[in-house]
């Protein structure tokens, strides 16, 4: 409101804003709804008029100024902001700025401006007189006339605007009086209500109207005919009664509703017996029962829906009967199939434990192959050194058989190391040969 | 535009008010002086103490900082021990202040502060001191005063 100029720009910060936003759509200067946003290069939104007054409170340099949420350098780049967000933030709904003065309009905050410049007729305008510096709203609006002229009420003599005088002389007016009904007096208009309150004159109905009592009387006499009036001392009574009624009214409207479920509960399954049992002679005559009533529709076959209603407790009893029947059937069917299962399931099983076994022993066979061409490779490798320990041995021997005296000792000495070199080659042989043994067993 | 934002946060504040924190104007007809009741928090030397805060907005709000104040004595490192009772927030400095804070966060930072004091921000040293050093004295002296002071 302050330019007064005719196309006052509105603030759409002090708006009423009706529908809920969501927080994200707020400013977080100015906690309000985004108004012409603009965009850092941190990603934050903030209004326009809000970062301006940032940067002009924010005492460095307008170069180095920082996003008001992050501190990162603006750099003094300020980037566009998505269409879509400035659609959502014009779409919230918002109060007319003049509600207080009677408008309800409500509208997308977009519409505000060009419902207050062209449509609202609750928009305070400049009075047409010059030397009036008031305000009047835009359908109270007189082409030349000032409506705030003050003229003097001829009843109380104060001084009424031009605009208020009517809604003064006719309402307001503290001068204004009426008269009681009751008691005939005449009151000030204002003081009208605390009067009824107070009126000894007033007709108060009895206590008990309610249960019937005619009585209306002063309140004076009223007091007198209450202790005699028996439908006063009756009221408790009658109290207690009307709740005793009320609530065995809800009980009986719950039970009928539990009724009607019921109902239709028996008659859908009342329906699908019937169905039923108009299949069952035909697929059924062993029965003596179905046979009967075969029968009976047979020889009476103008009235078979009345026939079947008579015998519906015999059809009931076998229609049971084959049901459960037929649910014997379908379970035995089903542990046939379920046994079935289990046998291929068994199958299976010991068919993969063959295959596993099968592989295992031709593993088995392929390790016994390889250790046994080890066990040759070994000999062959051992032959050798035992030739040459044989020859060895055969040389030592024949050495001593020359019977050189110093040699003695030697042989003593040599005796043991010799016994010992063929030893360990004696003794591998034979550890082969039980590994060898081992294979065969596997 | 400081009194509708100021407006919105309290009417915010006073309908979902944040756990052990109520908020009122201390007086009705100026709406930068807020007195805010806060419940000593639960595992703190300060538990069943109300403290009175008394929080203090600029004009410029919220491109300036609001300043906070303890109404009620405590014994602290971070809230001076004298009759102004000034608390020392990082967030309230001015070269800290970011104009996107919320009273609010405020308000619970200030709560947050009576569970963890910050003793390397004190303002209150010798309290500072005992804080790290003799933290039962600390809290024998912290309960005694609360419940000298801060329990009606």
């Amino acid at each position: 409101m302050d330019p007064p100029n005719d196309n006052e720009v509105v603030d759409l910060r002090s708006l009423d804003y009706v529908s809920r936003y969501d927080d994200h759509l707020m400013c977080a200067i100015c906690h309000c709804p985004f108004i012409r946003p603009i965009r850092l290069q941190c990603d934050h939104v903030f209004c326009q008029k809000c970062l301006n007054t940032a940067i002009t409170s924010f005492a460095g340099f307008r170069d180095d100024f920082t996003c008001p949420s992050c501190r990162t350098p603006t750099k003094g780049v300020y980037l566009n902001v998505p269409r879509l967000l400035i659609n959502m933030c014009d779409d919230i709904r918002v109060k007319c700025p003049f509600a207080v003065e009677g408008c309800e309009e409500v509208m997308p905050r977009g519409h505000v401006q060009s419902h207050v410049d062209k449509y609202c007729n609750y928009r305070l305008v400049d009075c047409p007189n010059d030397q009036c510096g008031n305000k009047t709203r835009k359908m109270d609006l007189h082409p030349e006339k000032c409506m705030h002229a003050l003229h003097t009420c001829q009843h109380c003599g104060d001084d009424i605007m031009e605009k208020d005088y009517e809604e003064h002389v006719q309402e307001s007016c503290p001068s204004l009086e009426t008269t009681c009904p009751d008691c005939q007096t005449t009151v000030l208009q204002q003081e009208f209500e605390e009067h009824v309150k107070a009126c000894p004159e007033m007709n108060h109905p009895c206590a008990a109207s309610k249960f019937g009592c005619p009585v209306k009387v002063t309140r004076s006499e009223l007091a007198a005919h209450e202790q005699g009036c028996p439908l006063v001392m009756m009221g408790p009574y009658l109290d207690a009664q009307n709740s005793r009624l009320g609530s065995l009214e809800s009980t009986v409207r719950h039970l009928q509703q539990r009724n009607e479920i019921y109902e239709d509960g028996l008659s859908n399954i009342r329906s699908t017996l019937f169905e039923s049992s108009r299949g069952i002679p035909e697929r059924d005559p062993n029965l003596p029962q179905e046979s009967l009533n075969e029968g009976r529709l047979s020889g009476a076959p103008e009235q078979p829906e009345n026939d079947q209603w008579i015998d519906l407790p015999n059809v009931y009893s076998t229609n049971a009967n084959t049901y459960l029947l037929s649910l014997h059937e379908s379970l035995r069917e089903e542990v046939g199939q379920l046994s079935r299962a289990i046998t291929d399931l068994d199958a299976r099983a010991s068919m993969a434990i063959m295959n596993e076994c099968l592989r295992i022993k031709e593993d088995m066979a392929h390790t016994n192959a390889a250790v046994s061409s080890i066990r040759m490779q070994v000999q062959w490798l051992m032959n050798p050194r035992l030739h040459q320990a044989q020859r060895m041995a055969g040389a030592r021997n024949s050495n001593n058989g020359n019977g050189n005296t110093h040699d003695g000792d030697d042989t003593a000495t040599a005796g043991p190391s010799n016994a010992a070199g063929p030893s360990p080659g004696l003794l591998r042989p034979r550890r082969l040969s039980d590994g060898g043994r081992e294979g065969t067993k596997l | 535009m400081s009194q509708k934002r100021i407006a919105k946060e309290l009417a915010e504040l006073v309908e979902s008010p944040p756990e052990g924190i109520k908020v009122e104007l201390a007086d009705e007809s100026d709406l930068y002086q807020w007195n805010v009741y806060m419940e000593g928090p639960e595992g703190s030397p300060f538990q069943n103490g109300k403290f009175l805060v008394k929080l203090k907005l600029p004009t410029e709000y919220p491109f300036k900082p609001p300043a906070v104040s303890f109404g009620t004595k405590i014994y602290h490192p971070n809230v001076t021990n004298d009759d102004k009772g000034s608390m020392c927030l990082g967030m309230l400095r001015p070269d800290e202040w970011k104009p996107s804070s919320k009273i609010a966060a405020v308000l619970q930072f200030a709560r947050q502060l009576l569970v963890e004091p910050m003793p390397d921000d004190a303002v209150e040293g010798r309290i500072a001191e005992q804080y790290k050093n003799d933290r039962a004295r600390y809290d024998e002296l912290a309960k005694e005063w609360t419940r000298k002071y801060a329990t009606a």
